[in-house]
Parts: structure tokens; sequence; C-alpha cells
């Protein structure tokens, strides 16, 4: 690297630091900052007026009921470790679905063998093994399903929280989708998820769903309107029995437009 | 001052991000009432509502909860740490709110309400003094740059945008808006080094 690239790209640390970076420059200046312990503390010292600016806003207070909000949402999450979703999300999230749907077929293949063990030896399970298969067999056909050709994969994301996420497999060909979420938050008694598809700016009702007491969902088959039109999907909560119009805000959205 | 408030200033906030790795939820406690009201204060400069700005916290909070085993000390402070987790979740929510909007073609009836008074935080009182105290320094330390340096840097930090995006939106050369960010950020610097929030921990 020459005198003057170098300069150039230590330059950028107080950039990197306030945010102002694209995500590629990131990613560059992070390859350099691996290498420079310099670097290293200037990016620490402009973290530290970077967090300054955060009191640069309207003089303001939060409520006194947030401690415990905050504090009830870090009990919540306790028991899970959830790695990071990467903020420039399109190619990540694809990535990570894939590899998800990638290991539930492994973790399939290994829950199969695991089942031709224990047939062998223990008759008296038989009964629960037989509802075991069943489960294997209709998450098989979910899995040929996803991978038929012509399933598009679309990323449903809530606005402001992380964790909830929904992965719609749209078959255009049989106007058919699979909805499988995680994640997902327990909802009220009497209140249930309800899916929509916006077409020509209309949303008009599809399924409605609840979560597993651990956050998953899947759905299927769901009828997917027909013809041309179709912009987004978008999730709100309604009454158990499903609502004809939206009565409550989106909680999740997703663009189904074709990249 | 009770006692409570002088065994504050104990423990460090390196201490309390280890602890919260290791799973004390008092140590997330703690952090709250350090820097809840600064994370507060900047999503909700970011997003311009009470409820949203709320919602942020919880998250940055959830999110710091999970991360805190992989905080690195070398890579910056934890209150630097922290308020760039504000700061991202705030934005993702506005992104979100925008892709909505964009989606669903309804206008954006959400207004910017008026923020509760600092006199309302109850968290940490030496706190909010420490906090009254560096906000006065950093509206001084802002003051002290070119309109157009702070402009950069405010777009930069409140709306997420990258130097291109910025250079794109004001219809100015690149290396101009890079250098009004580089020339800006060492003045705030060389005026805010003695306000750090707990330095050198």
């Amino acid at each position: 690297m020459s005198a003057a690239e170098h300069d150039s790209v230590r330059d950028l640390a107080a950039a990197y630091a306030l945010g102002a970076l694209s995500p590629e420059e990131s990613r560059e200046f992070e390859a350099y900052l691996a290498s420079s312990p310099e670097a290293q503390r200037e990016v620490a010292e402009y973290r530290d007026v970077a967090a300054l600016l955060a009191l640069a806003g309207p003089e303001a207070a939060p409520s006194e009921g947030l401690r415990d909000r905050v504090l009830g949402g870090v009990s919540r999450q306790k028991t899970v470790s959830i790695p990071r979703r990467n903020n420039p999300m399109a190619w990540g999230a694809l990535a990570a679905s894939l590899l998800a749907v990638v290991g539930l077929g492994l973790t399939l293949m290994s829950t199969r063998r695991q089942l031709a063990d224990v047939r062998g030896r223990l008759d008296s399970t038989a009964q629960q093994l037989v509802l075991t298969d069943s489960m294997l067999v209709a998450r098989d056909s979910t899995l040929f399903r996803i991978f038929e050709p012509g399933v598009e994969l679309f990323q449903l994301t809530a606005s402001g929280d992380p964790d909830p996420n929904i992965q719609l497999f749209w078959d255009r060909n049989l106007n058919r989708a699979i909805l499988h979420g995680s994640r997902i938050r327990q909802l009220d008694p009497g209140k249930a998820y309800q899916l929509w598809f916006i077409k020509d700016g209309t949303p008009l009702p599809s399924v409605t769903f609840k979560p597993e007491p651990t956050g998953h969902v899947k759905v299927e088959p769901i009828e997917v309107p027909s013809g041309t039109g179709i912009s987004a999907a978008a999730v709100t909560i309604e009454p158990e029995a499903g609502s004809k119009q939206p009565t409550m805000p989106i909680v999740m959205v997703g663009s189904l437009k074709k990249s | 001052m009770s006692s409570q408030g002088s065994t504050r200033t104990a423990t460090s906030d390196g201490e309390l991000i280890a602890g919260a790795a290791a799973g004390d939820e008092r140590a997330m406690a703690a952090l709250y009432d350090r820097y809840g009201a600064v994370l507060y204060a900047v999503a909700y400069r970011i997003v311009g509502q009470r409820a949203d700005a709320e919602e942020v916290v919880v998250d940055a909070f959830a999110q710091a909860w999970r991360d805190a085993p992989r905080f690195e000390a070398a890579r910056g402070s934890v209150a630097g740490w922290l308020t760039m987790i504000g700061r991202s979740r705030a934005l993702d929510l506005v992104r979100a709110r925008a892709r909505r909007d964009r989606i669903t073609a309804t206008a954006a009836a959400d207004r910017p309400e008026a923020p509760l008074a600092m006199g309302a935080w109850r968290g940490d009182p030496a706190g909010a003094v420490d906090h009254a105290e560096r906000r006065v320094r950093v509206r001084e330390a802002l003051d002290t740059l070119s309109p157009p340096q702070r402009q950069a840097i405010e777009l930069a930090y409140f709306e997420g945008l990258s130097q291109s995006e910025i250079a794109e939106r004001l219809q100015e050369p690149l290396g101009t808006i890079k250098t009004r960010v580089r020339l800006g950020m060492q003045k705030l610097r060389e005026c805010l080094r003695p306000f750090y929030f707990e330095p050198g921990s």
C-alpha cells in the first residue's frame, strides 16, 4: 500500500466511528483496522466522540416504566443466544435462510439415522416413533416443496425489532406459499397474527397463525391471490378469527417484488 | 447522597459488561441506569416519537445483553458500543417505517411529539447531572464547527447516511464531504476529550 493510500485509509477512522462509511467501505476499513493498533486506538476514541453526539438532540427522558420494560426484555431472552443478522441484509439473510434450509435437511438425515437405530432396539416406543416419523415426513415434503424450481424466498421483518423473522416461500406457478417464522412473540389470548398480501395497494386477508411456545411457526399451504400486482406481504395482530380489513398496525412487512 | 449513589462509582462499565456477559441481570440494570437516558436521547432524536424511541431502547438493551460476551474493550468504550447499538436500532426502525409507508402507500402520519423533559429521568440522579453537563459541552463543541461540517456529521449520525449519500444529497463532491467529516470530527475530539463517558475504564 502506498503512503498516499495509507493516509487515505487512516483518514477513514473518524467516518467509520461515526457510521458514515458504506458497508463495502466499512469492510475494507475493518480489514485494515485489524492490522493497525494505532488505527484501533483512533477508532476507539472517535467512538467516544460519536457516543457524546447522542446528547446533541433535544433534551429528552424516557418514561419511568421503561426501566422495567428493558429489564423484562433482557430476562425474556435469558436462555437464548442468537447470532446477529448483518445489516446489509439481502445477501446475508438469503444465505442464512439457505443455510437454515440445508441445516434442516442435515438434521433430518441425522434424525432419520437415529430413528432407525432406536426402532431396532425399542419396540415399546413404537407409537411415539410413528408420530415422530410422520412429523419427519411432513418436514420432508416441506423441504421438497421449498426446493421446487420456481419457488422464491421473501423475508418479512419487523420495524425496529431484529428478532422475529418470517420467510415466505412463494411458488408462483401454483399460487401457493409456505410461511416459516422464528422468534415470533407470543400473543395475548384471543389474538392471532394475520398475513396480508398487498395487491395493487390493497391488503387482501390471508391466513391467521400463532407461534408455538418455541416462537416457531409454519403454515402451509397458503393460497396466494393469483395474477400480477402483488407487491408485498404484511403481518398484523388481529382477533383470533381473523379480519377482513387490517384493524391493527403492521408488525412485520416484506416486499414480494422480484429482486 | 445515598449510599447507593456512592457504590455506583465503584463498578466500572467494563465490569458491568463482563457481569452481563456472565448472565447477571443486575449488571444490565446498572448499565441501564447509567446509559438508558443516553440511548433514549439518541433514539428519540432519530425516530422522533416517544413510544418508538422506548421500543428502540428495549431492543437495544436486549441486543446488548445478547452481544455482551462479544464486547471487545480494545474497540472502544462500553458507552460508545451501547450508543452505536441504540443508533443502529433507531435507524433500522426509521428505514422499516419508510419501507412500510412506501409499500402500503400510507402517508407518514407520524408527527414528532414533544419529548418528556430530562427531569422525569429517575434512573440515576448523579448520572442525569453528568449528562446535563455533557449535553451543554456537546452543544458548545458542535457550535465550533462550520455549518457544513456540522451538517455532514449530523446527516451521518442521525440519518445514517454514508459520505457518498451525503455528497449526493447535498450535490457536493465526495472529497469535500470526506474532508468536512474528518475535520469536524477532529474538532469535536479536541473539544470533547475531557467529557467522554467513563474515559479509559
